[in-house]
């Protein structure tokens, strides 16, 4: 399918308009997605090292996976903002840019496999499984998941978003 | 003088045949950037979070202590990686690297966020930390928090400026910028 019509349409918006105007505002919002990059790079990290038992290993996964779910999603929400305004301004040029779709096709997967495989697998991981039910207070045995499995969606969760940032960076060299 | 000699420096390292390689090199350079962006991902990710709990808005269940001894060894592996990855950056490109404002700026605050977690660091061991548990810690530890986030913030802003041309020596600029910047031979140019 082609996409081209859409760059067209964000090249000719008022956005673009704005976009193209000012490099000091552009540098400004490119550092806003850089910063919401180490956020979300940041607690996605944490969370699958974790996962991985190689950081915090004391403290109980489903702690850190808690504290680490709204800054992923407020992450997740600037960087799409941020990169919508940067996409406008150079939209023609992204849409021959096979890095730029190698990049939203691992966002888009990276955004899937945090709602549906990561959060179940790690809400199922032995010791989170273990800590819900005394949560609970439910004395119903939980669903668990072997630890073999955990791992390898905390290892898969790295190198999607490790992808995502590396094409990112591609964009401009390319 | 200080302009000069780093000029100097910057000019000396410029003659390496490695340093014209890496810089024009296809994809090493490319590597290299990612490299420098993907570690800084891990090492300001894993300070971002220290310094959440330090300032008492995240992970508030988990002793400070904890977060700051677990994931100093993460984070001080992507510091150093994210180091030698920058050394090798301004090695492909030592004179305008040099003669860039924001590069000094960048260097500046590296520095004084550098002190700054020294001083968290010394206030922390210094104390009893008797606020271990505590949700939220004491005033001074959370404002060299926020400093901390602060300095880096401010630290990956001026790393993006970078890239923009807007104060070369190239460009016509009042002598105090040439200064600052370290625009030697324009600096020369404008006194004659």
């Amino acid at each position: 399918m082609d996409l081209v019509f859409i760059f067209e349409w964000l090249d000719t918006s008022l956005l673009a308009e704005f976009s193209k105007s000012s490099s000091g505002i552009f540098a400004l919002v490119q550092t806003v997605h850089i910063a919401s990059m180490v956020v979300l790079g940041g607690m996605i990290m944490l969370g699958d090292l974790r996962m991985m038992n190689m950081v915090l290993t004391k403290v109980p996964s489903a702690i850190i996976i808690e504290n680490t779910k709204k800054w992923i999603y407020l992450a997740l929400v600037f960087i799409i903002l941020s990169g919508i305004y940067e996409a406008s301004a150079i939209a023609m040029k992204l849409a021959h840019n096979s890095f730029f779709f190698a990049k939203m096709a691992g966002l888009a997967m990276g955004i899937a496999f945090i709602l549906s495989i990561r959060s179940a697998v790690y809400a199922r991981a032995p010791g989170a499984a273990a800590q819900q039910e005394a949560g609970s207070g439910t004395q119903q045995q939980p669903e668990t998941v072997s630890p073999m499995v955990v791992k390898l969606v905390a290892f898969t969760s790295l190198l999607i978003w490790f992808s995502v940032a590396s094409a990112g960076r591609w964009i401009g060299f390319s | 003088m200080l302009n000069e000699l780093l000029f100097k420096f910057a000019s000396w390292l410029d003659t390496f045949q490695s340093s014209t390689d890496l810089h024009e090199s296809l994809y090493m350079y490319a590597w290299v950037e990612t490299t420098h962006v993907l570690t800084l991902m891990l090492f300001l990710g894993m300070l971002l979070v220290i310094d959440l709990r330090l300032l008492g808005v995240a992970f508030k269940e988990v002793p400070a202590s904890t977060i700051v001894e677990r994931l100093d060894k993460p984070m001080m592996l992507g510091f150093i990686i994210m180091v030698i990855s920058g050394l090798l950056l301004y090695y492909a490109i030592p004179v305008r690297s040099t003669q860039s404002i924001w590069f000094r700026i960048k260097v500046i605050l590296l520095i004084s966020a550098g002190i700054n977690a020294l001083l968290i660091r010394n206030m922390t061991r210094s104390s009893d930390m008797s606020w271990d548990n505590d949700p939220v810690p004491p005033k001074r530890i959370r404002v060299g928090a926020a400093l901390s986030i602060s300095l880096w913030l401010c630290v990956i802003g001026v790393g993006r400026s970078m890239a923009y041309d807007w104060w070369d020596c190239k460009k016509e600029l009042p002598y105090f910028m040439y200064w600052a910047a370290g625009c030697v031979e324009e600096m020369a140019a404008f006194v004659e």
